[in-house]
């Protein structure tokens, strides 16, 4: 499979489903982790087209992993939205302190959160 | 000293025993003195007397020797007529002997009787030569004269000489014990003056400085005390009034230092409840901010799976179905805008929010509402009108947090009106940024104007279902107005409608920020 591939940090596995179901129309190809050090692992090992990643993870919140992932070589480049709490509570510039392309507050429109997906990473 | 203010007497009894003893010892003086003088008196008396007694033995001396002397006249006349001064004499010299003999000395009795004898005998003789003159004997009475009268008088004479000298000894002894009663009467008082003044002294130094030591002392405590050290003590000898008041000064500084420990303990608790509240107010912010991300991450699946199933990602919807879910949509869209108000009056009341300042335009602010509510208005029937100044330059503050505000005040405008028109208007005056929301909505009732701000109040909880409103808006804009260092207040009519007015600096000052 020639697909992009996206990786989804997410500890519930609610909203991993919603992406999974999301993109699962689209020619995106999800990778999946369910903490921040496995979210840097998999990133690391797999080398993902873009990274979503959740603020709030255990082990290594999401904010540190971006860190990890920026200070890496390997994962400098790669695009990463991070899903915030709340916009307003300055979470949106905590993650663009911490490395983070974009970033999308939670709840988020899966309709939106596709939008931003194509625009930073083009389907084709 | 330490024995003087020891002695358990007031201090204006002490005073009085100073100044009554050195009294005591003056008047003491006094009376020796007078003592001396009356003793000078009577030896200069006894001097007087003396020197009498010598008049008097001269007198008789004198009267002896007339006696000779008138008796050679008789011989030599040889008449017996100048007897009779000769007895005239006598009788001065008896005279004059009888007082001498009452004011005689025992020991010169014996000399004085001897003289008496002596006396006698010679008159004897003098009779006896006046007759023998009387008869013409003269020869026999010049020899009688010769033999037997004149040595009688030379024995007289001898006698009274002794007396004399007598005398004359008692009184150098006399003058000399004078001269020597003044010289020791001299140097007694000369003394006693002397012991006197370093006796006044020796009271004045020992009594002033009973006084001045414990006042010294109690100025060295006050000065402790004046510095904080509430455990001083003071510690005098005095049972006078000193004592006393050192007593209470001991008392004063105990309850100081109980008052101080009770408060040290007090201010000891409060910390630690302040050290406990500010960790309790801590553990509450993180749960706040725990608890934010845990409500929104069922919330997004909630919210999303809704979304996804209305997009059609799941195919096609039944039309039944279409009106259900779009009631779960609105209403779990209505439970986040409930936990996001409740997450931050939490966060305000706990005083973890903070303002995020950075540059913004208050262009793009009003846009931000025109653009998000405009689809509101229309679907309502509402004229929406946004008005703005091109020439307000950029704004200093939260932009975020004032879109906030604006979204609730002109959702409530739109909400609350059934038609008309909502307004929403910036103007600059001066450094300050006028924003006004005004409506044609249901108003307010005057009595309710007040509270309108507070939490959870909506004028009548029929609205609140009506317009299904979180009556927490209001607060939350009024605490993030304030803020900013600005105001809010609200102009109603019932049935006409409502404006509300804010205010917020152009440029925040850091120091604004609350």
């Amino acid at each position: 499979m020639s697909g992009k591939t996206v990786l989804y940090v997410e500890d519930n596995e609610f909203n991993l489903k919603m992406v999974r179901q999301l993109l699962a129309r689209t020619a995106y190809r999800l990778i999946e982790a369910t903490d921040g050090e496995l979210g840097v692992a998999t990133a690391l090992r797999e080398i993902p087209d873009l990274i979503l990643m959740d603020i709030q993870l255990p082990k290594l919140s999401g904010l540190d992993a971006t860190r990890r992932l920026r200070a890496d070589p390997k994962t400098v480049a790669i695009p990463i939205i991070v899903i915030t709490s709340f916009a307003l509570s300055g979470d949106d510039q905590k993650a663009k302190d911490a490395g983070a392309t974009a970033y999308m507050a939670k709840p988020y429109s899966p309709r939106e959160l596709l939008q931003m997906i194509r625009k930073l990473l083009p389907e084709q | 000293m330490r024995w003087v203010a020891g002695i358990k007497v007031s201090v204006h009894g002490k005073l009085l025993a100073g100044y009554l003893l050195v009294t005591l010892l003056v008047i003491g003086m006094g009376a020796m003195s007078l003592q001396t003088i009356s003793k000078m008196s009577s030896q200069s008396q006894l001097l007087d007397e003396a020197h009498e007694r010598v008049h008097w033995s001269q007198d008789i001396q004198h009267a002896l020797a007339m006696q000779m002397n008138f008796t050679a006249m008789a011989l030599l006349l040889r008449s017996e007529t100048t007897v009779e001064n000769i007895l005239r004499e006598n009788n001065r010299f008896n005279n004059t002997l009888a007082r001498l003999e009452k004011a005689a000395q025992p020991e010169e009795v014996e000399l004085i009787q001897r003289i008496r004898a002596a006396q006698g005998d010679a008159i004897t003789t003098v009779a006896d030569i006046a007759n023998l003159i009387r008869d013409g004997k003269i020869a026999d009475a010049m020899r009688l004269q010769q033999e037997k009268q004149y040595p009688l008088y030379r024995r007289i004479e001898e006698f009274v000489t002794q007396l004399v000298l007598r005398e004359s000894n008692k009184m150098d002894q006399l003058r000399a014990s004078v001269a020597a009663a003044n010289r020791s009467t001299l140097i007694l008082m000369a003394i006693s003056a002397v012991a006197l003044m370093l006796v006044a002294l020796l009271l004045g130094f020992v009594i002033s400085w009973s006084f001045i030591l414990p006042v010294q002392k109690a100025h060295g405590f006050v000065s402790e005390v004046a510095k904080g050290n509430f455990t001083a003590t003071i510690n005098v000898p005095n049972r006078d009034e000193f004592g006393a008041l050192a007593a209470h000064m001991n008392h004063m500084s105990q309850e100081l230092q109980r008052l101080y420990e009770v408060q040290h303990r007090a201010s000891q608790e409060l910390q630690r409840l302040n050290e406990r509240l500010q960790q309790a107010s801590k553990a509450k912010s993180n749960f706040l901010a725990n608890m934010s991300h845990e409500l929104r991450t069922p919330m997004n699946a909630i919210l999303g799976f809704v979304e996804m199933m209305l997009d059609e990602i799941y195919g096609e919807v039944p039309p039944q179905l279409r009106e259900p879910l779009t009631d779960v949509q609105t209403n779990g869209k209505h439970l986040l805008r409930l936990i996001n108000d409740v997450l931050d009056l939490s966060k305000i009341e706990a005083g973890r929010m903070e303002l995020v300042l950075a540059e913004y335009s208050v262009q793009d602010v009003v846009e931000t509402i025109r653009t998000s509510l405009q689809s509101l208005a229309l679907e309502k029937g509402l004229e929406f009108v946004a008005a703005v100044d091109d020439d307000i330059p950029l704004a200093f503050g939260d932009g975020k947090r004032i879109t906030q505000c604006l979204m609730n005040l002109v959702g409530n405008a739109l909400k609350f009106s059934k038609h008309g028109r909502v307004a929403l208007a910036v103007e600059q005056q001066g450094k300050t940024l006028l924003y006004r929301v005004s409506d044609t909505g249901i108003g307010i009732p005057k009595d309710e104007l007040e509270n309108i701000f507070g939490e959870f109040q909506q004028v009548d909880t029929a609205i609140t279902r009506e317009f299904s409103g979180t009556g927490l808006g209001l607060n939350i804009t009024k605490k993030f107005v304030e803020m900013h260092g600005g105001r809010i207040w609200v102009e109603s009519e019932l049935g006409v409608g409502s404006t509300f007015f804010f205010t917020i600096p152009l440029r925040v000052e850091t120091s604004e920020v609350t």
